[in-house]
């Protein structure tokens, strides 16, 4: 079961309670959600600041608008979709300003980088995902590597991978089809395995 | 999934990875994978990707995050006491009101609209034309109301039926349009007037009575005659004047519409045509008829070499002789109401010109 599927049943009644004012229900729903949607801009923006400040504005957002909220999707892609598309906005901004994180244009050519990722690239068992998490430089280049797709991919790889949404939430969150998802998905997957390998 | 939605192996291992193919798209993969070593690096290459990915630290939100969201919604006025349910029933009806004053407000425009769209259609719409033939100008002049004063002097003087109405030489009753069948000024004018008005003084004289003639000073240039006579005794007039018609240069009949605001206007008449609009029974048929010379003279006078005037003068009604029945028997013919439609008024006024 993946994480975007255990999502309580109570957010119909929590979302009810908000509109009707009710302080304790909104304070609920942020707790539920606000780890998730930090994770998860966090891996979009790369910035542990921005991540807070765009979750801050993501949950002020989804507050304000709660009356607008007409069920016709989950509250958690509703929220996710305000997240995603504040972050998205945020990060084309930095683009435009030069303002890119100074980590994703680390030189590709630091040799230690190269050995830890050729390793696990050539490491024909597959790794166990515990192992891989302990191994903090693994991870460090991972992020790297995430950080040098394309936003919209990097949105897609983070929503798919990382908070473990299935297609239809993320066609839901991204307002775009699902054979743009499954498209867009395989792009983004083969460029970040482009990417680890010219970082061998 | 169909197949058409995967365009390349990628997306279908990829669906494959994220268990998002069907059953036959899965058997196809694993198939694939079994049966080529390249397609199966590809998988676990892919594979690889992800585990890297989703295998990167949870990160958590910061402990002030959720104190920060509150001052924020605080600081908005969002987190204020709830509004109670009865206050926004009354926001919410207060917005179908709103909405519906402003769809009253639109219905009201366009119904404005459209009436003044009716009312600028109804000042700038053509009227329609009345049974006006091509080429043809029947020339509807204005009738200028006429104060009784400015009757022709001494020589006018009207009629209307001998026992309702005395006539004065000096200042005749003005005739009743509704009891006469047809109404009508004959205008004629002449290079001998003096002795066309004393052809005319004189026929009148002859074939119309003394109580169906007004003049006063018969034999002026100018003055007019009215008459109120019977048809028949207007054709044996006409009848008479159309041997002096030769004289006339022009011969115009002025007809009365029941229009108010306008008259038929004849060129060139001829005596045979003014009989034959006076003998018609029905007023309208008289218009008709009027309207029917009218455009007939019209363009027999603009014809430049008047070729359709012999062919039209053969085929008017005028000349158009309906063979009467011829009694066989020694029966005695029957009087019928022409008889007494021969005795139905009609008003002319003549009056020569130079």
């Amino acid at each position: 079961m993946t994480k975007a599927a255990n999502i309580s049943i109570d957010d119909a009644v929590l979302v009810q309670q908000c509109r009707q004012g009710d302080s304790v229900a909104a304070e609920t729903l942020i707790r539920k959600y606000q780890n998730r949607i930090y994770n998860a801009i966090f891996r979009i923006c790369a910035n542990p600041d921005d991540a807070a400040e765009l979750t801050q504005d993501t949950f002020v957002k989804v507050i304000e608008n709660i009356d607008k909220f007409e069920g016709r999707s989950s509250f958690y892609t509703w929220a996710f979709r305000i997240g995603v598309n504040l972050t998205l906005n945020y990060c084309q901004r930095n683009v435009k300003l030069g303002l890119k994180s100074l980590d994703a244009e680390d030189n590709d050519d630091d040799n230690e980088d190269k050995g830890v990722l050729k390793k696990f690239l050539t490491d024909v068992n597959l790794p166990d995902p515990a192992v891989v998490a302990q191994n903090r430089e693994l991870c460090r280049l991972a992020v790297k590597a995430l950080m040098k797709l394309d936003d919209t991919q990097r949105a897609v790889v983070v929503l798919r991978d990382i908070e473990g949404m299935n297609y239809a939430q993320i066609a839901e969150v991204l307002d775009i089809e699902l054979g743009t998802v499954r498209s867009r998905l395989s792009r983004a997957r083969a460029n970040l395995r482009e990417i680890m390998e010219r970082m061998f | 999934m169909n197949q058409n939605e995967i365009p390349n192996i990628d997306e279908l291992l990829n669906g494959f990875l994220d268990g998002e193919l069907d059953a036959r798209h899965q058997t196809e993969v694993q198939r694939l994978i079994k049966n080529d070593e390249k397609i199966a690096q590809r998988l676990l290459e892919l594979q690889k990707c992800k585990r890297l990915v989703s295998s990167l630290p949870y990160t958590r939100a910061p402990q002030e995050l959720l104190s920060n969201i509150k001052a924020s919604l605080e600081g908005k006025k969002l987190t204020t006491p709830p509004v109670p349910p009865m206050q926004r029933h009354r926001e919410r009806e207060g917005a179908r009101h709103l909405l519906l004053r402003r769809l009253t407000a639109a219905a009201a425009m366009i119904a404005l609209a459209g009436v003044l769209a009716a009312v600028i259609y109804w000042v700038i719409a053509p009227v329609p034309a009345v049974e006006k033939p091509v080429a043809v100008d029947l020339r509807l002049q204005p009738i200028a109301p006429q104060p009784k004063d400015s009757q022709p002097a001494a020589l006018s003087g009207v009629v209307e039926t001998k026992s309702e109405v005395v006539a004065t030489a000096e200042k005749p009753a003005e005739p009743a349009l509704a009891e006469t069948k047809f109404t009508g000024r004959l205008e004629l004018k002449t290079t001998s007037p003096a002795e066309v008005a004393a052809f005319i003084n004189k026929a009148i004289e002859y074939n119309i009575p003394s109580g169906e003639r007004y003049a006063a000073a018969p034999g002026k240039l100018g003055e007019s005659h009215t008459l109120v006579c019977s048809r028949q005794n207007l054709r044996v007039l006409l009848d008479e004047l159309s041997t002096v018609w030769d004289k006339i240069d022009s011969a115009v009949l002025l007809v009365n519409t029941d229009q108010p605001q306008g008259q038929i206007v004849i060129d060139a008449v001829t005596p045979e045509q003014i009989s034959e609009i006076a003998k018609q029974d029905d007023f309208q048929t008289q218009i008709k008829t009027a309207k029917f010379f009218a455009a007939m003279n019209n363009m027999t006078t603009l014809s430049p070499g008047k070729e359709v005037q012999v062919a039209i003068d053969n085929s008017t009604p005028a000349l158009i002789t309906i063979p009467k029945p011829v009694l066989t028997s020694s029966e005695k013919p029957v009087t019928t109401a022409g008889a007494a439609k021969e005795e139905q008024q009609v008003l002319l006024t003549i009056v020569v010109t130079r």
